[in-house]
């Protein structure tokens, strides 16, 4: 019975019905301890994940290292964007707002619960709810603002992430068929038990389940092409919100790929789940990659940034060599800080020139003396610039592509992956680095809109540079215990 | 060949799953939405029935637990919320589609076809196993993204992705009756909340929008 | 009791003289239930037979300009419908000797042979509402094809051959055989057959002459005298056939003769009738519950039918069902 498991569990439900109650300058408070306490908790169980195998709390809980790698980014992301929050949100006054600010705290923390059980939970069965649960409360959350792009956003966002969620009903109902074989007709679908057993699964089945299970999941990830949801999504949404669904909720549909992937290559061997992500995966890059060059939305861009990203995950998994996915593991911690540092940044931009619209927005680096240019940096990061932490994992991803059989995957990549930079470079130096216009101005004065979106700025930024320069010795053992936990058998 | 009458089980699944595919089938025609919703309520209580019928033939006495459960929400509970929304919004025709019906029935003629060769092609061996029962919910699941698909209107495209939802409930109950009743419950609830938000986001776009047609919902693009 | 046997030729010729004399009783019945469903009196049971009798009596008038087709076809027909009852099972299990001439592909095709006459003769006379009826009835069947098709194949997969006597035995052996899923669908993908091709609600209406919807009656619209009663009573025929095959090979194969005993034989005609004028009845009631469907909404109710054809085919061959 592990302890910290458990209060990560806990602490954000009761965030949860204490920011209902509470006025907003107390909601803020409880938001961000709650954020910082979990942070400080999944950090802690580092270590004992590495010594002990696994850590459980009751029959429902279990956290190995795949899990606390997951939960890292998860918990990261809470705790800065809380901060980020308490000073992004502008609220009307008197009771619209309040109720604005309720709903919108409430919402944030149980949000940040879903996403923080999901990868705490013991088995596929349980994941599948964890996951609707997270969509279900992400959609209101996409439509809290009430505009007609948000009430769109969130249409399309429910219906095409439950369509997408029924796929992976289905495929974890055709992975219990397969497992009826080996366990008889009654088991639950705990990860010990199905790894124990998965080399018995009847072959064609595990194939099935495991399409239907990228497919689906694949959908809340932003796969392509079933991403259609998400550019609209992460853009309508409210920038703290859309930080999380692009850092940590995206993530945690890859999570729940990857369990589906251990059991598969378990059964089937490597090749074809392997082969399954690559496909996924390159579609995802290029396509993101070629939408990346003609944006004019400042978050839609961020967005399909995500779609991008998330295409390196795939087709890292698609490696054969340990280095890409111990690179693939680091990349979801790295690109959860640098895509939640972009959104902090997208959001201060907003707050100053008030729209999204990056023809119209001049001169960032000047109006904004902190966060224009850790926006800047956050956009480099992203792009894979040393010595920000994406470049030591997309490094390790590509050393690890080259040694494998196919290497020309990896040139591909890099290739896509430039095409990308050149997309978001455009942004940075139309918005940020060109000078505002002599003659008109902007009517803006210098100055940041608030200290506590350059404090959560600051936070994510540090934390690009310690990944990418240093990764702790402990973070460095569990990515490489998680890394052992997807290879199977060897 | 096999003529061989298949065992009351098989057979019983069969013509059940057979009556869930019909129903989608006509889901596909209804003009009206108000026959979708009672389709789709028919449709539920079709699937309660094959749970009790799995219970009662694979004496897995939690399933009739299940089977009040899913009778209570997805017959009762759900329909009345869609009903309810329906008679605020005063609107009763459902969105027109981009192709005629006979059209719109050879597509999913064609897709349910896919389906039960894809099932097919898995060999599934056993003969306790009905597999035509499974190929039939995969050709539900299948007939019901063509519906969300084709149709134009909020109401139908929310039916279109609950029947997914009993589409899915078949094959578990078909293949996976021994789950454990918790993770059963864990699902309906799910649905629940599913519903709670679909009836939201629809009241909501009605509110703005004051129709319920999709045709709208297309600011986005890029 | 000297156990005479009827020889095989006398049993095939009484199949065929049942279906000619019994096709008008049955049509009566129908008319006659279905004006007593709407609260009239309803004509006589017995009155298609004096309206043949009278029309056998009356002139023959040519319109201008058609040639020897427009004569002939209503021959063609009737000859059609003749030799068809001699390869379905009318009053026997067993098969009669002409009854292997032709399988049930084969009975299908010369009932189309006679559709077809009569559509040409339709169109040889030249008037406007006949070569409607004539080229609406065409595309229809045409739609209707490839149902017809399916349900064969139905037929022919459950039991391995394409003998409609194969099929009947089948369904005999077990009640479990009733409820199979691919049996059921196929039986009402073929009732919905029946109803398109006989012209009834919700594809036509079978009494009146409204234009706008008339398919099937509008093809004899021109012919008099004698060539047309052999049109009304060629399609009494047809329609009796169309029972005979529901009845006898998919829905209700009991009280046929089992043996060639004149008692046998001699029970299993009114047993026909029977259930005939009873699947009549039922489609009287739906005459009288539905209403017609626009013509371009036939497509939609031709779709369902090749649906459920499908789905027969695809539940026995995936699933064993």
């Amino acid at each position: 019975m592990n302890h910290a498991l458990l209060a990560i569990v806990i602490i954000p439900a009761i965030a949860t019905i204490a920011t209902w109650w509470t006025p907003v300058a107390i909601s803020k408070v409880i938001t961000i301890c709650s954020g910082i306490a979990v942070f400080a908790l999944a950090l802690a169980l580092i270590p004992s994940a590495t010594t002990h195998g696994y850590l459980a709390a009751g029959p429902a809980f279990r956290a190995d290292a795949l899990s606390i790698v997951f939960l890292v980014p998860t918990t990261f992301l809470y705790a800065t964007t809380s901060i980020f929050a308490a000073g992004y949100l502008h609220l009307p006054a008197g009771d619209a707002g309040r109720r604005y600010a309720r709903r919108f705290y409430a919402g944030l923390n149980i949000f940040c619960w879903s996403m923080a059980v999901a990868p705490l939970v013991n088995g596929l069965a349980l994941l599948w709810v964890a996951i609707e649960v997270t969509t279900v409360v992400s959609a209101l959350l996409v439509a809290i603002d009430d505009t007609d792009g948000a009430i769109e956003a969130a249409w399309k966002y429910i219906l095409l992430a439950s369509l997408g969620l029924g796929i992976a009903l289905l495929a974890t109902i055709f992975m219990y068929y397969a497992g009826t074989k080996v366990f008889g007709s009654s088991y639950d679908l705990s990860y010990g038990k199905l790894l124990s057993g998965a080399h018995g699964f009847p072959k064609e089945i595990v194939r099935l389940a495991d399409v239907l299970a990228v497919l689906g999941f694949g959908t809340k990830m932003g796969l392509v092409p079933v991403h259609t949801w998400l550019p609209d999504a992460h853009s309508e949404a409210p920038t703290p919100i859309s930080a999380l669904l692009s850092g940590a909720l995206l993530a945690m549909s890859f999570y729940a790929i990857l369990r589906f992937f251990q059991v598969s290559v378990r059964c089937l061997g490597p090749t074809f789940p392997r082969n399954v992500l690559l496909i996924f995966g390159l579609a995802s890059l290029a396509l993101a990659a070629l939408y990346l060059l003609s944006q004019r939305d400042l978050k839609r861009l961020l967005a399909y940034s995500s779609v991008e990203h998330m295409g390196i995950l795939a087709i890292g998994m698609s490696f054969a060599a340990p280095l890409a996915i111990v690179g693939v593991l680091l990349h979801v911690i790295a690109h959860a800080a640098a895509k939640g540092t972009a959104f902090f940044g997208a959001g201060s931009v907003v707050r100053k020139f008030k729209t999204k619209d990056m023809a119209r927005i001049r001169g960032g680096v000047g109006l904004l003396p902190w966060s224009g240019p850790m926006l800047v940096l956050a956009v480099l990061a992203l792009s894979a610039m040393p010595p920000f932490g994406i470049f030591r994992s997309e490094f390790l991803i590509v050393a690890g592509g080259l040694s494998d059989p196919h290497d020309v995957l990896a040139a591909v990549l890099v290739v896509l992956v430039t095409v990308a930079f050149f997309g978001l470079s455009w942004f940075t130096t139309q918005t940020m680095l060109t000078p505002v216009p002599e003659r008109e101005g902007l009517g803006l004065e210098r100055g940041e809109t608030s200290r506590l979106i350059v404090v959560a700025m600051a936070v994510g930024l540090v934390g690009l540079v310690v990944l990418g320069v240093h990764v702790p010795g402990q973070l460095s053992d569990l990515l490489h215990d998680a890394a052992t936990q997807l290879e199977a058998v060897r | 060949m096999p003529n061989a009458a298949p065992s009351t089980f098989t057979g019983a699944a069969d013509v059940i799953a057979v009556l869930v595919l019909l129903t989608e089938f006509a889901m596909l025609r209804a003009p009206l939405l108000r026959s979708q919703v009672r389709l789709y309520a028919f449709q539920s209580l079709v699937v309660t029935s094959l749970a009790i019928v799995v219970a009662a033939t694979r004496h897995v006495d939690e399933l009739y637990v299940l089977a009040a459960l899913s009778f209570i929400l997805k017959v009762v509970i759900v329909p009345r919320i869609v009903l309810r929304l329906l008679s605020r919004a005063e609107v009763s025709l459902a969105g027109s589609s981009a192709f005629g019906v006979a059209t719109m029935t050879m597509i999913a003629i064609a897709v349910s076809i896919f389906a039960f060769f894809s099932i097919g092609a898995l060999h599934l061996q056993s003969t306790a196993l009905p597999s035509a029962a499974l190929a039939i919910s995969v050709a539900v699941v299948l007939v019901a993204f063509v519906l969300i698909i084709l149709r134009s209107d909020v109401v139908s495209q929310a039916i279109g992705f609950f029947s997914l939802e009993n589409g899915v409930s078949v094959a578990s109950l078909v293949v996976a009756s021994g789950l454990p009743l918790i993770v059963d419950v864990a699902f309906l609830f799910d649905l629940l909340v599913a519903v709670v938000v679909f009836g939201v986001l629809m009241r909501v776009h009605h509110g703005r929008t004051k129709t319920l047609s999709t045709d709208s919902l297309d600011r986005l693009k890029g | 009791m000297a156990q005479t046997e009827l020889s095989a030729p006398v049993i095939q010729a009484l199949q065929d003289l049942t279906i000619l004399f019994g096709a008008p009783l049955v049509s009566g019945v129908i008319s006659h239930v279905e004006g007593r469903i709407q609260g009239r009196r309803g004509p006589r049971i017995l009155q298609p037979y004096y309206d043949l009798a009278k029309l056998f009596r009356k002139e023959t008038v040519v319109p201008e300009g058609s040639s020897w087709v427009f004569l002939v076809g209503p021959i063609i027909a009737f000859s059609c419908y003749l030799v068809v009852p001699l390869l379905i099972p009318v009053l026997t299990t067993y098969g009669l000797p002409l009854g292997y001439m032709g399988d049930i592909l084969g009975g299908g095709f010369i009932l189309a042979l006679a559709g077809f006459s009569v559509a040409i003769a339709g169109t040889e006379s030249n008037a406007p509402y006949a070569q409607l009826g004539a080229s609406r009835a065409m595309t229809f069947g045409a739609l209707i094809e490839p149902t017809i098709l399916f349900v064969v194949f139905a037929v022919g997969i459950i039991t391995a051959t394409d003998l409609p006597y194969a099929l009947a035995a089948t369904v005999r052996s077990s009640s479990s055989e009733i409820v199979r899923p691919a049996h059921i669908l196929a039986a009402v993908a073929f009732f919905l057959v029946v109803l398109a091709d006989t012209g009834r609600i919700p594809v036509e209406t079978h009494s009146g002459t409204l234009e706008f919807g008339m398919i099937d009656e509008g093809r004899t619209l021109e012919h008099s005298g004698a060539p047309f009663a052999l049109l009304k009573w060629g399609s009494a025929m047809k329609q009796l056939i169309l029972y005979t095959i529901l009845i006898d090979v998919f829905v209700a194969p009991w009280g046929l003769a089992a043996n060639q005993r004149p008692v046998s034989v001699a029970l299993a005609i009114p047993a026909l009738l029977g259930k005939a004028m009873v699947v009549g009845c039922i489609f009287a009631v739906i005459d009288n519950s539905f209403s017609k469907l626009r013509l371009f909404k036939i497509t939609e109710f031709l779709a369902a039918a090749f649906l459920l054809a499908v789905l027969a085919v695809l539940v026995f061959y995936l699933g064993g069902g």
